[in-house]
């Protein structure tokens, strides 16, 4: 059966302003089904949001792109800008970081949810604010706040609005990006629920990426680990956390405390590599545990080490285990 | 005054400021290279006008409004004086005032907004009170009368022009003073018991001087366009040369009428460079200072498309 | 009602300032050296009832205090004194010359700012572009230029083709209605030519600089998301919001269009309130500079406070 969304070879570039390039996307690969909750997560400036955005086409001039973005087997980078627009926000829609100001402060959140239905010719005038009032409902507002404005609401309900706009065209794949990182805890919690929730409820594929592991843990059953623009690992997320197959993913999880822990024991020190100069070996080397000789030359490359569980370790060809 | 106001933009000056980050800043931005040069060859010109007057500015050399020739490159104007050297001489006066205008506008908003700034509180909302209210006020008004019940000398002009145009000052750089006070080593000086004076001296003046230098060149543009706008109504004075008094006399005297261009366009001209030129400077310091992500998200380009060569992170 | 705080606040200040021009006005010309100018009683060739009257309508051998009231009451009664000149009631004169500014002001300033909001929205949408570059440095050039200079270069480059002296043609005698407005309006082209180019330069660059703004906010990304196209982006987000801070600047910009009127209509002989300025200046007629300035003052007020009820009605975060 071949995947709802499938992503190979993704590469993306940034050109820097004094010349030279950002290789920001180094060949990330990987597949969703439809109903897959999906995780991606490393630390900030690894790339993942820059994935988001190739996935819905939506790079600045700056950056050019390589590889394929297949959706049901089409691909809709092939073309640029013009060949994703149709898809937009009717076959893949977004919810972004901070949704503070991701919705336009001079008007309501209820037109905000209408236009993409009337721009795509889903619904128009009363029946469109109705589907709007609905919406909001399903994400536990009022459906009388949408004659709101967005400085209204509170973070978490203004997080909630942007989610039922994204839902406003029936998206089959939601991208989130950090959604619940401005929010506090409790309120994350709540706004975790109810992706998990709609997503069974509608049939949504998610895709969600994030700093953050207890997000994904929440919410994700699936989760590919991003670092310096490549996938280092990927797999069910209870194999992540309890066989890890790379250093950076476990060293990742011993880091961050458990969801009703106290301070973080554990930091990776270091920094990632620079993604402006070609990278010799494996980029997790200088901060890795567990390097050897071959990490130094060879970089390594993602490898099934299990059902659905790939890695890019050489320490995976050893016998020893890690 | 009103709300969109309320926060000016607040500059980001790094802790120590670096010595040369004005030679620096004209080396990066080409407009500020731009604006840097033209203003120096005018300051030059008006330093050495003396020297550099090819005839006397109260010589009459010919007829009135002698068309360009030869000898007199831009002609000679209504008195028969040749106009090279009224422009040089003008270079002198207006950049003189526009330079001294600015300067009083400078220390009293500077003053004016470091105090509000500073202390806050009643003393911040009374002078900002009186700030709006001056704000709102027109200023060219203001001037004319001013001027036109003090009389006209050079230095009435400067002390006219610079007292009305403080406002804008003051606004901004209260600002930039406020938020300055909030940061850390600031208030850890006052722990340790660092009196005001010392405070500002050593702690705010070093961070709001960019900015206020960015706005003095600003307010040098403004005022050379005042300056003009009040020798060509007849407020200028009367015994200086400046290109205001130039396009004054040239109106007076109907050189439209008589086809005298030359007696009009250069001296406009000039007014024209000196303003843009400030204005591109200025404008330039306070972009850098006040650095706006060069985002847009929206363009007319958009991105770029590759063909994939290879497999893998080491793919091309 | 949303923000009645804000707008109470705001008439407040409008009325306050009103105040505070008056007795700037006041103190002007009673205290500044200059004692003829402190005397309203001066007309050259009046009666010595009209003296008398105006002696005791404004209480000239009052204490200042009085007087100041005095001034006040008058001002109620639309009573500014005498004009030197031609010995009419001030407020008369102004009257006239009120009504023949704001049609060329108006005219002018309308067009700055439609065509400073479609270049500078061009601009800014195409930032980086040869046609940005050149629209905004034409901009800047436009703003730096002298706006009495301008005028006379429109003079010189229109000159036979556009009347360029005063409102009227001196020879139409008797005139239709439809006669003299296509005569007026003849002779507001180039003054308010003259004040749209001075203006527009300023306005592009204010509403590129506020487009660049918007462009940059979170919300055009949003737009982009979710498939709008550029223009559409440009039209229903971007404008919008950009507008904002560009109400505010052109309000900031009230007080060069006054300088601007001054000049154009000394330039253009238009026998407006900016002419009276500069005839008054001219004559010594201190009755009519004083009533010029505080009209000219109290317009500025005026617009300003349309600018933020304005501005109000934009923004609906604006609460307190």
């Amino acid at each position: 059966m071949s995947p709802q969304l499938a992503v190979r070879d993704l590469h993306v570039w940034f050109d820097l302003p004094h010349g030279g390039e950002l290789h920001a996307v180094q060949g990330v690969s990987f597949d969703l089904e439809g109903g897959d909750r999906m995780g991606l997560v490393g630390e900030s400036g690894c790339g993942k949001t820059t994935v988001i955005l190739a996935l819905m086409g939506l790079l600045p001039p700056s950056a050019s792109v390589a590889g394929s973005v297949l959706l049901d087997g089409e691909d809709i980078l092939a073309g640029g800008e013009d060949s994703v627009r149709p898809h937009r926000w009717v076959d893949t829609a977004m919810v972004f970081q901070g949704a503070m100001n991701a919705l336009n402060p001079v008007k309501t959140v209820g037109a905000q949810i209408v236009e993409p239905m009337e721009l795509h010719g889903f619904a128009s005038g009363e029946e469109a604010e109705r589907r709007a009032g609905e919406l909001l409902e399903m994400v536990g507002i009022d459906a009388e706040a949408a004659a709101r404005y967005p400085h209204e609401f509170s973070g978490g309900m203004r997080q909630r609005a942007a989610i039922a706009m994204a839902l406003a065209c029936e998206p089959r794949i939601l991208f989130a990006d950090e959604p619940t990182t401005a929010l506090d805890v409790m309120v994350q919690a709540q706004i975790l629920e109810l992706l998990v929730g709609l997503t069974r409820e509608l049939g949504l594929t998610l895709f969600l990426v994030t700093h953050d592991l207890p997000v994904v843990a929440q919410v994700c059953e699936r989760a590919a680990v991003m670092y310096a623009g490549e996938i280092v690992e990927s797999g069910p997320l209870d194999e992540l956390f309890h066989e890890p197959r790379h250093p950076y993913t476990r060293l990742l999880f011993a880091a961050t405390p458990d969801l009703y822990g106290e301070e973080q024991v554990l930091s990776i020190p270091g920094v990632p590599p620079r993604l402006d100069m070609d990278i010799v070996g494996c980029p997790f080397r200088e901060r890795c545990d567990s390097a050897f000789d071959r990490c130094v030359a060879e970089r390594p490359v993602l490898q099934d080490v299990g059902a659905d569980h790939r890695a890019a370790c050489h320490l995976n060809e050893r016998t020893v285990p890690v | 005054m009103s709300v969109a106001l309320r926060e000016p933009g607040l500059a980001e000056v790094p802790k120590r400021t670096p010595r040369g980050w004005l030679w620096q800043l004209i080396r990066e931005r080409p407009s500020a290279a731009v604006g840097a040069a033209l203003l120096g060859i005018f300051v030059l010109i008006a330093l050495l006008a003396p020297w550099l007057e090819p005839y006397g500015v109260r010589e009459q050399v010919g007829p009135v409004f002698a068309p360009p020739s030869p000898q007199h490159w831009l002609g000679l104007d209504d008195g028969g004086v040749d106009m090279v050297s009224l422009l040089i001489e003008g270079t002198r006066v207006s950049l003189t005032v526009g330079f001294a205008a600015a300067l009083v506008a400078t220390v009293i908003g500077g003053s004016i907004g470091i105090l509000a700034g500073y202390f806050g509180g009643p003393t911040d909302m009374a002078l900002m009170r009186f700030t709006d209210y001056f704000l709102v006020i027109p200023d060219v008004p203001l001037m004319i009368v001013v001027a036109a019940i003090w009389g006209p000398s050079l230095f009435h002009i400067i002390v006219v022009i610079g007292i009305l145009l403080w406002t804008g000052t003051a606004r901004i750089v209260r600002a930039q003073v406020k938020s300055i006070r909030e940061r850390a080593y600031v208030k850890r000086a006052r722990s340790l018991g660092a009196g005001h004076t010392r405070l500002i001296a050593r702690h705010v003046l070093p961070q709001v001087a960019p900015l206020l230098i960015a706005n003095v060149v600003l307010t040098i543009a403004v005022a050379i366009f005042d300056e003009t706008a009040l020798a060509f109504l007849g407020l200028g004075d009367p015994t200086n040369v400046s290109w205001g008094t130039i396009i004054e006399h040239a109106f007076l005297r109907t050189a439209v009428s008589r086809g005298a261009w030359w007696a009009i366009v250069p001296p406009g001209i000039c007014v024209a460079l000196v303003i843009m030129a400030c204005y591109l400077l200025g404008q330039a310091i306070e972009d850098a200072l006040n650095p706006r992500l060069k985002v847009s998200y929206l363009s007319v380009k958009g991105f770029r498309l590759r063909p994939l060569v290879g497999r893998g992170p080491s793919a091309l | 009602m949303r923000g009645a705080d804000y707008i109470i606040k705001r008439t407040v200040f409008a009325i306050v300032t009103v105040f505070v021009a008056i007795t700037l006005n006041f103190v002007l010309f009673r205290l500044l050296p200059g004692s003829a100018v402190a005397d309203l009683a001066r007309v050259p060739r009046a009666t010595p009832e009209l003296k008398a009257a105006l002696t005791k309508e404004f209480g000239l051998d009052k204490p200042l205090l009085v007087q100041y009231v005095l001034y006040l009451r008058q001002l109620t009664h639309l009573n500014m004194g005498v004009s030197f000149a031609n010995q009419q009631p001030v407020w008369n004169n102004l009257r006239t010359a009120l009504g023949n500014t704001i049609p060329m002001v108006t005219v002018g300033t309308a067009f700055a700012i439609v065509m400073g909001i479609f270049s500078g929205v061009f601009s800014a949408w195409r930032r980086g572009t040869v046609l940005d570059q050149i629209s905004t440095n034409s901009a800047i050039a436009f703003y730096a230029v002298p706006t009495q200079w301008l005028g006379l270069m429109l003079i010189i480059l229109f000159a036979g083709l556009l009347p360029s002296y005063g409102m009227t043609s001196i020879y139409l005698v008797h005139p239709g209605f439809w006669q003299h407005t296509k005569d007026v309006i003849v002779h507001m082209l180039l003054p308010s030519l003259t004040l749209a180019l001075t203006l527009y330069g300023e306005y592009t660059l204010i509403v590129r600089s506020a487009m660049l703004e918007t462009l940059g906010e979170d919300y055009v990304l949003t737009a982009r998301a979710k498939g709008l196209t550029a223009w559409d982006i440009v039209r229903k987000h971007a404008f919008r919001n950009a507008m904002l801070p560009t109400v505010t600047l052109v309000a900031l910009s009230l007080g060069y269009i006054v300088a601007g009127a001054i000049l154009i209509e000394t330039v253009f002989s238009w026998p407006g309130i900016g002419r009276a300025v500069y005839d008054s200046v001219l004559n010594n007629d201190y009755p009519m500079l004083q009533g010029a300035f505080l009209i000219l003052t109290l317009s500025v007020v005026f617009f300003n406070f349309v600018a933020d009820l304005l501005y109000f009605k934009l923004d609906p975060r604006i609460t307190e």
